[in-house]
């Protein structure tokens, strides 16, 4: 189903939603970049063109959370779950890549194994995603299986259209927030929509082929080379929309869950002192692996949807796709 | 708020200032109690991140006392102590952290006086400066 | 003039005079630069030289000890070059300096926003108070074509500082505490900072822990004070730290503060003078004393 609607209906629906539910959008940091934050105001929301910095993954895994904490007064109990979210939210301006980042990331947290936070925060959100009308030099989800117009892992999904945009429902979630909004579309104008899927679909420049296996090439040369210039940061890992590793540590009595990555040098480090991963070689060598080798044997997807944040904000460039790309065939 | 005593922490010379304070005691001299003090070698053991540290964690001041430039037990210890927390200070301030609540004396062993009377000076400046709010707040 | 660097970097390598020479090359999206690590000569094909090249190469130097460097760097690396140098964490004799005049490289976080065509936009910040385009020490100078002045006349590279500085102290913890807010703890800051070459960072020290893992007031605001406490008098300002930061928290105004008062307290300037003793290693009778009671 879909409706077209004008810019300022769609501010003032959102502005009537806040009373019902928190709202967290993308906004504009003047000089910083664009960030998901909980908007207050309908009119800070930013759809233009240019992509957040951090992807939707931390409203549902977050940087830190606290999974339980322990109480030592007299007749508290001694260990203490900390409480579910359980609050309606909606999150606006989503992109077809996060989006379907999601639907990976429900193949791990969302499965055999049920994280309850995770599960909790996926089903009290409503997603409205954002197509992107401009993607930049970085972009390849073409080449990941995704497109600048899709809408898995969405329930409601906005096309820019002249002043307007063009809003397509697709779950019932979706059809509660913004059912009743805006006009319906006219035939002529559906087609122009759909001509505008495709030209977006064709907007992107940067196209790779992921090879269909990276076995045998463990031991080659080439990934020594790949990750002289690696910094061993966590950018890529953190902005990463399918990105999930995560370190448990202890602090302040209350159980910490915080982001982690395989590119930081203590990743494997062992309590013996050991560590397995001692260069930017074996590391560098793993996030490929992982991405594009295991996750790929055990879920049947690469575990890539080809953003492009990881090399849009890698602090010297690195560009995984181009990488694996060129990664050879054999040893 | 009414009953709000700040919590003070010193870290104190073990040769000169510890002495001091520990004088102040022995000749019965009244200051009052908010300061906790830890024994270090000499102020130049002092690192920065301790009074960070403190702060972030909930101190409403942190005082570094060592020994008078020149009397250092260890000759030059204080020296080094008087370079790092003269950048410290101006560091702190600039981001906006009250200046009254990190602060610095030379106090002598036989400056008990002096002693009791900088906690007592000390004390007033920072129920002044209110409760510390530095890192309290939500976590996560 | 590329040329020339090709040409410098091909003999260094056939004569063995370097095993390895780290410079930039063009990257992936064909605009950008990205850092290159050449071994044998024909690769020397792919060094570039021109305004992209923002990259601090020092900071790769600690991954080659023992191996004879060939590094290409501007006036701000060289720099940093100095800085490991007066902490003997590089050998002189080691290390063959490809000295570049530099006329101020690009902005790249502008240049992010502008369009996504990579249009002419200004030079960076922080080269603007660059005092010379000349490094301060090289084995070989490779020149820039033109004439070169200053990158702009009359800048205060203190500016932003001093802003800072007259806001009120209320208005300062709002501020910092707002911009430390948006920290991930990605650390990029720290890894690419050739002056962070702690084999295990503070940060990762754990039982017991310094500041929490977690993102949030106390972690983060201790981190970043933390690492800018650890560069006093050590940060030569090469920018790279604000230019890594991903959420744009502006390091530069904390580390410059600590150099501005570093300077005024101690006439100390840090990456002028590799035989100089670093600051904190040392004192004056002179120092001073007035904030002590």
């Amino acid at each position: 189903m879909e409706n077209i609607i004008s810019k300022k209906d769609l501010v003032d629906r959102i502005e009537g939603l806040l009373k019902d539910f928190e709202i967290i959008g993308p906004r504009e940091l003047p000089n910083k970049g664009i960030f998901y934050q909980p908007i207050v105001n309908a009119g800070d929301l930013y759809l233009g063109d240019s992509f957040t910095v951090e992807p939707v993954k931390k409203y549902f895994l977050s940087p830190s959370e606290y999974l339980f904490k322990e109480n030592l007064e007299q007749g508290a109990k001694p260990v203490e779950e900390l409480p579910l979210p359980g609050a309606g939210r909606i999150i606006i301006g989503v992109r077809p890549c996060e989006a379907r980042g999601l639907v990976l990331l429900d193949k791990i947290f969302d499965a055999e194994y049920k994280d309850d936070f995770y599960t909790s925060n996926r089903k009290r959100s409503v997603i409205v995603g954002l197509s992107c009308l401009m993607p930049d030099k970085t972009c390849f989800c073409t080449s990941m299986g995704g497109s600048p117009a899709e809408n898995r892992g969405m329930d409601a999904i906005l096309f820019s259209a002249g002043d307007g945009f063009i809003v397509e429902i697709i779950t019932d979630k979706g059809k509660d927030i913004f059912g009743a909004l805006g006009s319906d579309i006219g035939k002529e104008e559906k087609k122009a929509w759909e001509l505008d899927k495709e030209k977006r679909k064709g907007a992107l420049e940067k196209r790779i082929t992921a090879p269909e296996s990276l076995d045998g090439t463990f031991e080659s040369v080439y990934w020594q080379k790949a990750s002289l210039a690696c910094l061993s940061c966590g950018i890529c890992t953190y902005l990463c929309p399918v990105c999930h590793c995560f370190d448990l540590v202890d602090e302040e009595r209350k159980k910490l869950k915080c982001y982690d990555g395989c590119a930081f040098v203590d990743f494997t480090l062992h309590a013996s002192g050991e560590n397995p991963r001692p260069t930017k070689k074996e590391r560098y060598r793993q996030r490929v692996f992982h991405k594009f080798e295991y996750f790929k044997k055990n879920f049947g997807e690469n575990l890539c949807v080809g953003c492009g944040r990881c090399i849009r904000h890698c602090p010297v460039k690195i560009d995984i796709a181009d990488i694996v790309d060129k990664a050879p065939l054999t040893q | 708020m009414k009953d709000w005593e700040p919590k003070i922490v010193g870290f104190l010379c073990n040769w000169c200032s510890y002495a001091g304070a520990d004088l102040a005691g022995t000749l019965r001299i009244e200051y009052p109690p908010n300061i906790k003090i830890i024994r270090v070698p000499c102020s130049g053991r002092v690192n920065p991140l301790f009074v960070l540290k403190c702060l972030m964690d909930g101190a409403d001041g942190v005082l570094i006392s060592g020994c008078h430039i020149g009397d250092c037990h260890y000759s030059e210890g204080n020296f080094y102590a008087r370079r790092r927390f003269a950048i410290l200070k101006r560091f702190f301030e600039y981001l906006g952290i009250d200046p009254r609540r990190f602060q610095m004396s030379w106090v002598s062993a036989s400056e008990g006086d002096k002693w009791a009377k900088l906690i007592k000076v000390l004390v007033e400046e920072i129920k002044q400066a209110g409760p510390n709010k530095l890192g309290g707040r939500k976590d996560g | 003039m590329a040329e020339d660097l090709k040409n410098k970097a091909r003999e260094l390598l056939r004569a063995r005079q370097v095993d390895l020479v780290i410079g930039y090359k063009r990257a992936s999206d064909g605009i950008a630069a990205a850092p290159c690590f050449i071994d044998i000569e024909g690769d020397a094909d792919k060094l570039i030289w021109d305004a992209y090249c923002v990259y601090n190469l020092s900071v790769y130097l600690k991954d080659f000890r023992g191996k004879k460097i060939g590094i290409i760097a501007k006036a701000c690396d060289v720099k940093s070059i100095i800085v490991l140098l007066q902490e003997n964490q590089l050998k002189r004799e080691d290390l063959f300096i490809i000295g570049v005049e530099c006329p101020g490289v690009i902005d790249e976080k502008r240049l992010c926003f502008s369009d996504r065509q990579y249009q002419e936009v200004d030079r960076a910040i922080k080269c603007r108070p660059c005092a010379s385009a000349v490094p301060l020490l090289y084995d070989w100078l490779l020149k820039e074509k033109e004439k070169m002045g200053k990158v702009s006349e009359d800048h205060d590279k203190y500016d932003s500082v001093r802003k800072l500085e007259a806001k009120s102290l209320a208005e300062r913890l709002k501020f910092w505490e707002g911009e430390f807010s948006r920290c991930i703890r990605c650390y990029a800051c720290r890894q690419v900072c050739p002056m962070c070459y702690c084999p295990k960072c503070v940060a990762d020290q754990a039982m017991p822990a310094w500041f929490p893992k977690a993102t949030g007031d106390k972690g983060n605001f201790s981190w970043n004070v933390t690492r800018a406490i650890h560069l006093a008098g050590r940060c030569i300002d090469c920018g790279e730290c604000e230019r890594a930061c991903p959420v744009g928290i502006p390091l530069r105004d904390i580390n410059k503060k600590i150099e501005k008062d570093v300077k005024e307290l101690f006439n100390y300037e840090a990456g002028l003078n590799a035989e100089r003793k670093p600051l904190l290693s040392c004192f004056d009778k002179t120092d001073p004393a007035d904030f002590i009671r």
